[in-house]
């Protein structure tokens, strides 16, 4: 599914041209559960954006099921994230001003999805997450796992193929944060792809695969 | 998607109070000054444009020489109308104010009617409709009369007025017509209309004028207001020409007055010797209001895209969940819409509330109807332009953000931002500087118009019209006021105005007077008490006397000798008045008798016959009495007269001349002061997302040891330095513009350096006071506070 030949990036300001990534090549296949550790700065975050399309490369290449990304435009890659690829963040990114409902709803609202449709699929997939009962809250009103989960209900209420989750479980305790682990894995179980940047030991052992980093290269992998 | 759209739009408002309230407030204010501005605007440029065919019909003016202009024209040019083929009809008016109609039994007997003698051509020029949907004949006969609508309902209640009659000078009139009342955007409006056939024949049967016994051949009498329908090819200048050439022709060559033809559409904001300043007035009123739109469509721009930071992150998750640029574009522009929406029903509101007001200021009966179309099209307008202005480079701004950095709390294109809002807020102070420029300078010249010497004293002054039989009584009626104790002197003339005394004649010879000369002086018929009473001061020679032996003794002013080109001793001057021969016995100083607009022009005083219109110096505890002493000798005379006596005191005539001035003064003052307020709006608002911006760095400056005023000083120094170089930027642009207004009059004050200091004070101390208010309150708070917060 995913394919990073020689990856390079660079971040620059006026004076210091600052290596993030350095000829990295990775490969995931469809259904895998990755996860990438290193320690700060190692560039994993650098790397979870340029897959989910968020961020550009400088060199190299990036082969998404089979189709050549790395010079696609903005347009281009907001087409193939909107449909392909949701996200969970460590600090959820919900918006304040919408519901759960309303939050979970946005991305099928920005496929044109018709509103029928989306009260079922969003009604499902709260079911899913189990956060049904806390659908016309705001987010303000959550707990910061009831948050995380309609962060995921949202990144999967489009069905995307990839999941790209960065430290899900950062700023929760171990109870919510492995309900969290629990419910990644159950998508997983489903077939879809996951991508997650973590810190803990713990959460990557969730994962089928551990890619390790350091000064944006990968150091090693090993078999969760 | 728009519900979607809308139901963001709405929560942000709410969830953010303090910003909402300075947004909806701005737009409210800034939409309901700019739509009562441009209300009046556009009722002023509405008048006479009624008439279908407005654009082809123009007013014909003559032309005496360079600096003379009068209003009428002689009766013979509707019959030269009939060889102009480019006229398709003319029509004379001959218009009277004050006039008295009675009804026949004379149990109604009403007066200040303004009546008007029209040919029956009238109504082929204009579109003013008879009631019952006749349109000829207007006038079966001479004798006939037209009423306005208002007028027939005064006598004749709700009967038909049809074939009734009425009196007018001691002739009876029949009703033939009822016009709809003259709208209040027609520069003519009547009473009533009467046939110039039957002014025709009283004119013959008075004998004419010389040897021209009608007014079809009276080339003299620059009688008639004349106006003509043009074929929609014509060219005016052509037949201004052809009108110009045919009087010369008609005097066998020896006329140097040139027929010039001003549309109709311009008759209201242009005067006929073409003073343009109340169309500059107009224009300048339209300005402040798209000004006063910029001002509220700037601070919209400058806190939205200062508050742009705190909207980077919802902006980065659409995008993040699928939203595209676009998408996110039409977001925005439908939250500024919604935002407007509330802001022009407030608007909409507040003019419902103050019209009242505004009108009370402004001198006009403007209506605000949402029935009226176009009440629509202003407030369209006003509306659509500011939304389009305020809009789109926020929008921009917003949907163009990369999800990444701004989910980061980096911001893109955040300094070029900052920049822009800083322009921006310049453009508004410097128009600021400008507005407080523009109100001490109009303020100082309205006040400077009040206290200006005139050359005579204004003030417990009055002048009322007496009876012929007074007149003729005159001594008795002298002796009876000389001796009340509340009168202190008397005096007989023409003049009906002091303060605009408009009779004057080209009727004067004097050796040595140039071929060319072309002079026009200003005549007044007075006695020999006029020059004292009113306070006039002689500079030379002596005073009429009041006798018989005045008949060819002139009194003439000093601009007077001034243009004639005489050498003093001036007195003993030989010259010759309308063919009668005489000498110059005295020199008065120059006075203001004509508004202050003009200069003071050429006067000459002669005493042939008893003025009817007596001018009373009294006291101020004593007016009352002086009034009605006069009122007494009024009745005494008056007879059959039915006209009720009426005075007037010269300072209130003059005051009325400038009432229109000071009333647009005062509307400026108060418009520019809405314009700063709503720029200060705009400034607060920014402070505070200023402010927001730096806690952090305040908190750790605090920690460190830093001052509040310390603080206070490094929050306002930014906006401060702005205010700084708007004020030199405004300084000239204020400099260039009050010059030009002041232009206008020719006695004015001159702007001093001192005007500018102070507007820049006031700017500067405006906008410290809005600014430091947010720096102060972030100056003393807590610094743990602050640290946490971020």
């Amino acid at each position: 599914m995913i394919k990073i030949t020689e990856l390079q990036k660079f971040y620059r300001t006026e004076e210091v041209e600052t290596v993030a990534l350095n000829n990295l090549s990775i490969h995931v296949k469809g259904g895998e559960f990755v996860a990438v550790m290193g320690p700060s700065g190692c560039g994993k975050s650098t790397l979870l954006n340029i897959v989910g399309l968020l961020d550009d490369l400088d060199n190299g290449s990036y082969l998404f099921n089979g189709i050549e990304v790395a010079k696609f435009n903005e347009r281009k890659r907001s087409d193939l994230r909107k449909h392909n690829i949701g996200f969970v963040f460590q600090s959820f990114n919900l918006i304040d001003e919408l519901t759960v409902f309303e939050n979970v709803e946005l991305p099928l609202i920005y496929t044109k999805v018709p509103a029928a449709e989306r009260k079922k699929r969003v009604e499902e997939v709260l079911e899913k997450v189990q956060i049904m009962h806390r659908r016309n809250h705001f987010p303000q009103q959550l707990s910061g796992g009831q948050q995380q989960r309609v962060a995921v209900a949202r990144a999967v209420v489009n069905k995307p193929k990839l999941i790209l989750a960065d430290e899900p479980t950062g700023n929760l305790d171990s109870n919510n944060g492995n309900e969290v682990m629990q419910l990644l894995t159950e998508l997983n179980e489903a077939g879809t792809t996951i991508v997650m940047v973590t810190h803990s030991e713990h959460d990557a052992r969730y994962a089928d695969r551990i890619i390790r980093m350091l000064d944006g290269q990968v150091l090693m992998e090993t078999v969760g | 998607m728009i519900k979607n759209y809308f139901k963001t739009a709405w929560r942000n408002l709410k969830e953010h109070k303090f910003h909402t309230f300075v947004n909806i407030s701005g737009l409210a204010f800034g939409l309901a000054t700019a739509i009562l501005l441009l209300l009046w605007v556009q009722h002023e440029r509405s008048y006479d444009r009624f008439h279908k065919d407005y654009s082809r019909i123009h007013r014909i003016i003559p032309h005496l020489d360079a600096n003379t202009v009068w209003e009428g024209v002689p009766g013979p040019l509707a019959v030269y109308a009939q060889s102009v083929p480019e006229v398709e009809a003319i029509v004379r008016v001959m218009e009277g104010s004050g006039q008295v109609l009675a009804t026949e039994d004379r149990s109604t007997v009403l007066d200040d009617f303004t009546v008007a003698y029209v040919d029956s051509t009238f109504l082929t020029l204009f579109d003013f409709g008879l009631l019952n949907g006749e349109t000829k004949p207007l006038f079966p006969n001479p004798n006939s009369i037209t009423l306005t609508e208002s007028t027939a309902k005064k006598f004749f209640g709700e009967d038909d007025p049809m074939g009734k009659v009425l009196q007018l000078r001691g002739e009876n009139f029949t009703v033939a017509g009822v016009l709809r009342d003259f709208p209040d955007n027609s520069s003519l409006a009547f009473d009533a209309v009467l046939p110039m056939a039957h002014y025709a024949q009283r004119f013959t049967a008075n004998g004419g004028n010389g040897d021209w016994k009608t007014i079809d051949t009276d080339l003299g009498n620059y009688a008639f207001k004349t106006f003509v329908k043009l074929h929609s090819d014509a060219n005016p200048e052509t037949v201004g020409r052809k009108f110009t050439q045919l009087y010369k022709d008609a005097r066998n060559g020896e006329s140097t007055t040139v027929f010039k033809l001003q549309p109709l559409a311009d008759q209201h904001l242009v005067s006929v010797d073409g003073n343009t300043s109340a169309a500059r007035m107009v224009q300048v009123f339209l300005l402040i209001a798209i000004l006063v739109l910029a001002i509220a469509a700037i601070n919209y721009v400058n806190l939205t895209t200062a508050r742009a930071l705190v909207r980077a992150r919802e902006v980065g998750i659409r995008k993040v969940v699928g939203a595209s640029k676009v998408q996110l574009f039409l977001q925005f522009i439908a939250e500024t819409a919604l935002l407007f929406c509330f802001a022009l029903l407030i608007a909409i509101g507040l003019i419902v509330l103050l019209l009242p007001l505004y009108n009370n200021i402004s001198g006009k009966q403007l209506h605000f109807s949402l029935a009226n179309p176009e009440m629509w099209k202003v407030v369209g307008y006003s509306a659509v332009g500011t939304l389009v202005a305020a809009s789109i480079y926020p929008a921009l701004l917003l949907s163009g953000f990369q999800p990444l950095q701004v989910m980061k709390g980096k911001m893109a294109s955040g300094r070029s931002a900052s920049l822009l809002r800083k322009v921006l807020v310049v453009f508004q102070f410097s128009i600021a500087m400008v507005l407080i420029v523009a109100t001490l300078v109009i303020s100082r010249q309205m006040a400077y118009m009040r206290k200006v010497d005139l050359g005579y004293d204004k003030s417990y002054v009055f002048s009322a019209s007496l009876p012929d039989a007074a007149v003729e009584h005159i001594d008795a009626v002298k002796n009876e006021l000389t001796n009340h104790p509340g009168i202190v002197s008397i005096a007989l003339s023409n003049v009906n105005d002091i303060t605009n005394m408009d009779n004057s004649t080209g009727d004067l010879d004097w050796p040595g007077k140039p071929e060319n000369s072309g002079l026009i002086i200003s005549q007044s018929l007075i006695d020999g008490n006029f020059i004292p009473t009113m306070g006039i001061e002689l500079l030379e020679g002596r005073n009429l006397t009041g006798t018989a032996a005045d008949s060819n003794l002139y009194v003439v002013n000093e601009a007077a000798v001034r243009a004639m080109g005489l050498t003093p001793p001036y007195v003993g001057t030989p010259i010759s008045f309308h063919d009668r021969p005489g000498t110059i016995v005295g020199v008065v100083k120059d006075f203001n008798f004509k508004p202050l607009k003009e200069k003071i022009s050429p006067l000459l005083f002669f005493n042939w016959w008893t003025g009817n219109r007596l001018y009373v110096r009294t006291t101020a505890a004593e007016a009352a009495n002086a009034i009605k002493a006069v009122e007494r000798q009024y009745k005494k005379y008056a007879g059959d007269i039915p006209a009720p006596f009426r005075y007037e005191f010269v300072d209130q005539q003059f005051e009325a001349k400038y009432r229109a001035d000071q009333r647009a003064g005062l509307l400026f003052n108060i418009f520019a002061g809405i314009a700063i307020f709503i720029s200060c709006l705009g400034l607060l608002g920014l402070s505070t997302y200023t402010v927001r911006q730096r806690v952090k760095e305040i908190g750790i400056r605090k920690v460190l040891g830093a001052s509040v005023s310390s603080i206070v000083g490094l929050l306002s120094s930014g906006s401060l330095w702005l205010i700084l170089i708007s004020v030199v930027l405004g300084t000239p642009i204020a400099w260039w513009t009050m010059s030009n207004w002041l232009d206008d009059f020719a006695y004015r004050i001159e702007i001093q350096w001192w005007m500018f200091v102070v507007a820049g004070l006031a700017a500067l101390l405006i906008a410290l006071l809005t600014v430091s208010f947010q720096a102060i309150k972030a100056a003393v708070a807590n610094p743990v506070e602050s640290l946490r917060d971020e």
